[in-house]
């Protein structure tokens, strides 16, 4: 009796939840009812946004025969996640790209989820960064690898591409709208260059000054002598932060630079070259003969210690270099 | 730079006669003497590695170019050009005499030739490893040849000490280095010097002859492409600053045409001089000199007015032909677009993304100030003062010398290997700096015969020869007005020569420390500062030349097929000529997979051994391991499908071999190769068995079994290991122990049954003896 009384009580419960449930997903899809909506909505617009119920249905319901890729992300301004608008903007060209690409179909579908619009969701994903990338396959549960390691591989479009297509199989070309914004401040730059030198077309002497070239040249040998072009590539960071808050601004390794020290030889090579030039002139015949001294001790002093900066700091880098001069 | 020294204090006496006898005659003689002593400095200071180890041609690429000599001098010329190396790319082959730039080989093919005629027996293998330091001398001399035409002769002095032991070349021209770049740098610096002649005098003969060693340039190195677009780009310049000139015309129109033709002869560059984006640019730049050409003469016949609408329709449609017809030709396929290595010097991040091959070599890396520094020290710090120099005293020839700096400036920052083109024009640079420094120093005191007598203006300064003489001469001789004072100008001396002393002791030092091993024989120094050699390649190699069947095909990895090749000769798959990316790929996807799966593709290419390098016991960095994620990146770009470098790491994104790694990089062929039997290993008491030194890390993968490979050969320090592949009769069948053997017998009914036995005679009596035969 008392058997019977727990079972109908559990069939009641369960027929009432599973109705309560049932009313809140729209009384169940079917797998086909929902791949036709993603499908419709994927038409309309490549990335769909998804609140808690949407992703209830479309996401955690099982079977599935569809992988989807989520971003759950924080776009609202008071937020202030400045990364996430990065993110999103690439998440979108992945989406249009597979959207208008030839291997389209409807296994795959992308979707964003904002904190602010489901934020149970965050919580059931046990969520607290944004933004997040996460593969739900078609079959099982998100695995460890599911989710995208945006530390290491970045979010650029190319590495979620490539993800992508590790995760599922699908390979996603990615077609980014093409970038006018350095064509046009090109295009602008020579507006102006050309403008200015039609505003001064009376008057194009200063294009035959030679100092103006000389600096220039000298700056170009600077920077590259410097190492931007390795920043320009690797993308070092500006300074490095130890573990105990103390920080350095010069990269303990030759193989590697940071970028303040770039600027700081930049600065130390442009001091020696000053000097060289300084002391060169002080000797000169055309020279003011009162400049003369000044000229020759300021040029002697920027070469000695300067050079002698530049020697340590190489030194500092190379493990059991023997020389220096003045500092050690 | 023991010889530096020497250099400079052999060289003081005879500085000091000069300064009381003023004849020409002797300023030629420390002339040559400087420069011989220049000379012999570079070659003792490249010399480190031939006496530390022994006369032998380093790394990679010099192994082939001896072996491609070698067969040049055995075989002749001709044969040469006609090579199909056969042993190179199974099962592609390659034709090495429409492959290479011969002039490496002809050059000490003759040098060869020419001391066998005057019967001096030497082995082309020693002509082979000094050829590179003998050159350097001649780099010297011409650099020489070269700066003095650009500002003087003490600057050139300079240029020349520097460029004869910076380390920037020196990188590339020690003794045993036995590659392109060791002459190529001469002919470079002697095509400039003929270029700036000829520039000044405007004779054909200075044009003929700039283009003789273009083509010298052309046969020995790839890089000839920077000369003939630095050369246009020269001459275009000189036309936007309005310094055309018929001289100009003259020598660049002599040498574009006879350099075009000439270089055309050499069978690997052949047509693409006219096909090649690269070479285009020289051809607008002839274009557009004969369209000033025909203007300026035209000019001379219209009048202003029909000149100035001439001028500008006939440009017009002059600029928009060519330009059309360039785009035209590059759709339809005649001229070929930007080579890959080419391109990603203009959009550096081109490489990253589309050529692994590329950007996995080390040379190909973007270069850090560091070393700049290391390679060039105080020169790198001075050589703006001589751009600048040039730049506020500009003429025809120093246009060149400031394009020739920024260009190479830009390129070195790009790409470390390039740093050997910036060399020369920093030298030059930096000797101007230097000279125009000292020049001012040493004028006024009061010594008035050292200055050059002959016609030059007073500014080209016979500096050099009172360098060192003048901190000797008494101070009491100094001018009176002097406002800068005698006792300043001697501490400025001091100090110049002070950065100088120590840019030599810092060329010997990064020369000794870097750049003088030959990294096939290595070097370990113990705590008491004795030497150990490990010579584990050479023993592979030889073991290889020994033990194995001469068609044995060896895979490795490519950096090491030259070496194969040359110390061994045996086949190799790949080697580090990389110009089929597909195949390297293939055998990046056999080291990369698990080992059944490497097995297909091994049977598939017919291999017999593979080589691995390992570094592990003896803590040697550059080992197959360390490079492993370049063979997966590369393999992952021709079969995505197949290989994943993102298997290759741990979930947190590292790569490690220990217990954490990712399995499937435990499980690959390269890591079982590297590791096969190295669980056993103990190293030290200190350490556990397993530990590995490169990586600190004891592996993780220790106890495994080779089902398709067998160990065939392990070196002394295990830095070299060679298996054989097993043919497959060898492992598909199950190997039983003798006691469970059954050896199937009893109840066999052959089929030669009574009835069927061969011959026998149908109702043959049978005889028995003592009775009689039944009938």
């Amino acid at each position: 009796m008392k058997g019977t009384l727990l079972f109908c009580l559990i069939v009641i419960s369960s027929i009432f939840f599973y109705h309560a449930d049932g009313q809140a997903r729209k009384g169940g899809m079917t797998m086909a009812e929902r791949v036709q909506q993603l499908s419709d909505m994927a038409a309309k617009k490549a990335l769909l946004k998804f609140n808690g119920n949407k992703f209830r249905d479309y996401v955690k319901s099982t079977p599935r025969n569809y992988s989807v890729i989520v971003m759950f992300t924080a776009m609202a301004p008071q937020r202030q996640c400045m990364v996430c608008k990065h993110a999103h903007d690439e998440f979108t060209i992945v989406a249009n790209s597979f959207k208008y690409s030839q291997s389209y179909s409807n296994k795959l579908f992308f979707a964003v989820v904002d904190f602010d619009e489901g934020s149970e969701v965050f919580q059931m994903m046990r969520l607290n960064t944004a933004p997040v990338f996460i593969h739900f396959p078609a079959k099982g549960k998100p695995k460890n690898t599911d989710t995208m390691d945006i530390q290491r591989i970045g979010f650029s479009a190319e590495s979620i591409a490539k993800w992508i297509g590790e995760r599922t199989d699908i390979q996603i070309r990615v077609f980014r709208p093409p970038n006018y914004s350095s064509t046009l401040a090109l295009v602008f730059l020579f507006i102006f260059l050309a403008g200015l030198l039609y505003m001064r077309r009376n008057n194009l002497e200063f294009l035959y000054n030679k100092n103006l070239w000389a600096v220039g040249a000298l700056f170009f040998c600077f920077m590259m002598v410097s190492g931007q072009m390795w920043n320009h590539i690797r993308g070092p960071p500006f300074f490095h932060k130890g573990q105990n808050g103390q920080i350095s601004y010069i990269h303990g390794s030759s193989q590697g630079q940071l970028v303040i020290e770039t600027y700081i030889v930049m600065v130390l090579n442009a001091a020696v070259v000053l000097g060289m030039i300084l002391l060169t002139e002080s000797a000169n015949k055309n020279t003011d003969p009162k400049k003369k001294k000044v000229f020759a001790i300021a040029g002697l002093v920027l070469l000695t210690v300067f050079f002698s900066l530049i020697l340590s700091v190489f030194r500092s880098k190379t493990q059991g270099y023997p020389y220096s001069f003045l500092f050690k | 730079m023991q010889q530096a020294g020497t250099k400079k204090s052999s060289a003081a006496p005879a500085e000091g006669k000069i300064s009381n006898s003023s004849k020409a005659g002797i300023a030629s003689l420390i002339v040559f003497v400087i420069l011989l002593l220049a000379w012999i400095a570079g070659f003792s200071s490249r010399l480190f590695a031939v006496i530390r180890f022994e006369s032998i041609i380093h790394e990679f690429d010099p192994w082939f170019n001896y072996r491609a000599t070698a067969y040049m001098v055995k075989h002749g010329f001709y044969n040469f050009l006609n090579w199909f190396d056969e042993r190179a790319w199974y099962p592609l082959g390659r034709i090495v005499g429409g492959t290479v730039y011969p002039g490496l080989m002809i050059t000490s093919g003759s040098i060869h030739y020419v001391l066998h005629l005057l019967h001096i027996n030497v082995h082309i293998r020693d002509i082979c490893v000094f050829l590179a330091p003998v050159f350097s001398g001649l780099t010297a001399i011409s650099t020489y040849l070269l700066t003095k035409e650009l500002w003087s002769v003490g600057a050139g002095l300079f240029a020349a000490c520097f460029i004869a032991i910076v380390p920037g070349y020196i990188s590339r021209s020690v003794a045993g280095s036995y590659d392109n770049e060791g002459i190529a740098i001469f002919a470079l610096q002697f095509t400039y010097y003929l270029w700036i002649k000829s520039v000044k005098t405007g004779s054909v003969f200075w044009a003929v002859m700039t283009s003789l060693s273009y083509f010298y340039m052309v046969s020995a190195w790839g890089g000839y492409v920077f000369i003939i677009n630095l050369i246009p780009l020269h001459v275009f310049v000189l036309l936007l600053m309005g310094r055309f000139s018929n001289k100009l015309f003259t020598s660049y129109t002599t040498f574009y045409i006879l350099g075009l033709i000439m270089s055309m002869q050499i069978p690997f560059v052949g047509f693409q001089p006219i096909r090649t984006s690269e070479h285009m640019a020289a051809s607008g730049v002839f274009a557009l000199i004969i369209a000033v050409a025909t203007l300026k003469y035209l000019q001379s016949m219209l009048s202003k007015s029909e000149f100035k609408s001439l001028f500008i329709f006939g440009g017009m449609i002059a600029a928009s032909v060519v330009f059309l017809t360039v785009v035209i030709l590059t759709y339809a396929g005649y001229i070929a677009p930007w080579s890959g290595r080419f391109y990603s010097l203009w959009d550096t991040g081109y490489a990253k993304i589309h050529i692994p091959i590329i950007a996995s070599v080390s040379e190909h890396q973007p270069t850090t100030w560091f070393s700049f520094f290391f390679d060039l020290h105080v020169l790198v710090a001075t050589f703006p003062a001589g751009l600048w120099y040039c730049i506020r005293n500009i003429n025809d020839e120093r246009v060149f010398v400031v394009l020739y700096a920024l260009s190479a400036v830009y390129f070195a920052g790009v790409m470390v290997r390039l740093m050997l083109t910036l060399t020369p024009v920093v030298c030059m640079l930096g000797g101007i700096a230097f000279s125009a420094l000292l020049n001012n120093y040493l004028r006024e005191d009061g010594n008035p015969s050292s200055i050059d007598e002959s016609e030059k203006e007073d500014k080209r300064l016979y500096d050099k020869a009172g360098r060192i003489g003048v901190p000797r001469v008494p101070k009491h001789e100094q001018n009176e007005s002097d406002p800068i004072g005698p006792n300043l100008r001697s501490i400025v001396i001091v100090v110049v020569m002070v950065l100088l002393m120590l840019f030599a002791v810092h060329c010997t030092w990064v020369t000794s420390n870097a750049y003088s091993s030959p990294s096939i024989v290595l070097a370990s120094y113990s705590g008491d500062g004795t030497r150990q050699i490990l010579d584990d390649f050479r023993e592979a190699y030889f073991w290889l030349s020994q033990n194995t069947a001469d068609e044995a095909r060896v895979m490795s990895w490519w950096d090491y097929g030259y070496q194969i090749a040359g110390m061994a000769n045996r086949t190799t798959l790949v080697d580090n000529n990389t110009w089929n990316n597909s195949h390297i790929a293939l055998v990046g996807k056999a080291m990369s997979s698990n080992e059944s799966a490497a097995y297909e593709i091994m049977t598939a290419l017919d291999v017999d051994y593979v080589l691995v390098i390992f570094g592990g016991v003896i803590g040697y960095s550059g080992d197959d391991i360390n490079k492993f994620l370049w063979m997966v990146r590369i393999a992952e770009g021709e079969h995505p499908k197949d290989i994943r470098e993102s298997d290759y790491f741990t979930e947190h994104g590292e790569f490690r071999v220990d217990a954490e790694g990712s399995p499937t990089l435990l499980n690959c062929l390269m890591y079982k190769l590297s590791y096969y039997r190295f669980g056993e290993l103990k190293l030290d008491y200190r350490s556990p068995a397993g530990f590995d030194r490169t990586r600190n890390a004891v592996i993780g993968n220790r106890d495994f079994q080779l089902t398709y490979l067998e160990e065939a050969y392990t070196t002394e320090h295990w830095l070299v290991r060679i298996y054989r592949v097993k043919k497959p009769d060898e492992f598909n069948r199950p190997r039983i122990p003798v006691a469970n053997r059954v050896v199937k017998s009893g109840n066999f009914a052959s089929k030669k049954n009574s009835k069927r036995r061969k011959g026998t005679i149908r109702n043959k009596p049978v005889v028995v003896k003592g009775k009689r035969p039944m009938k």
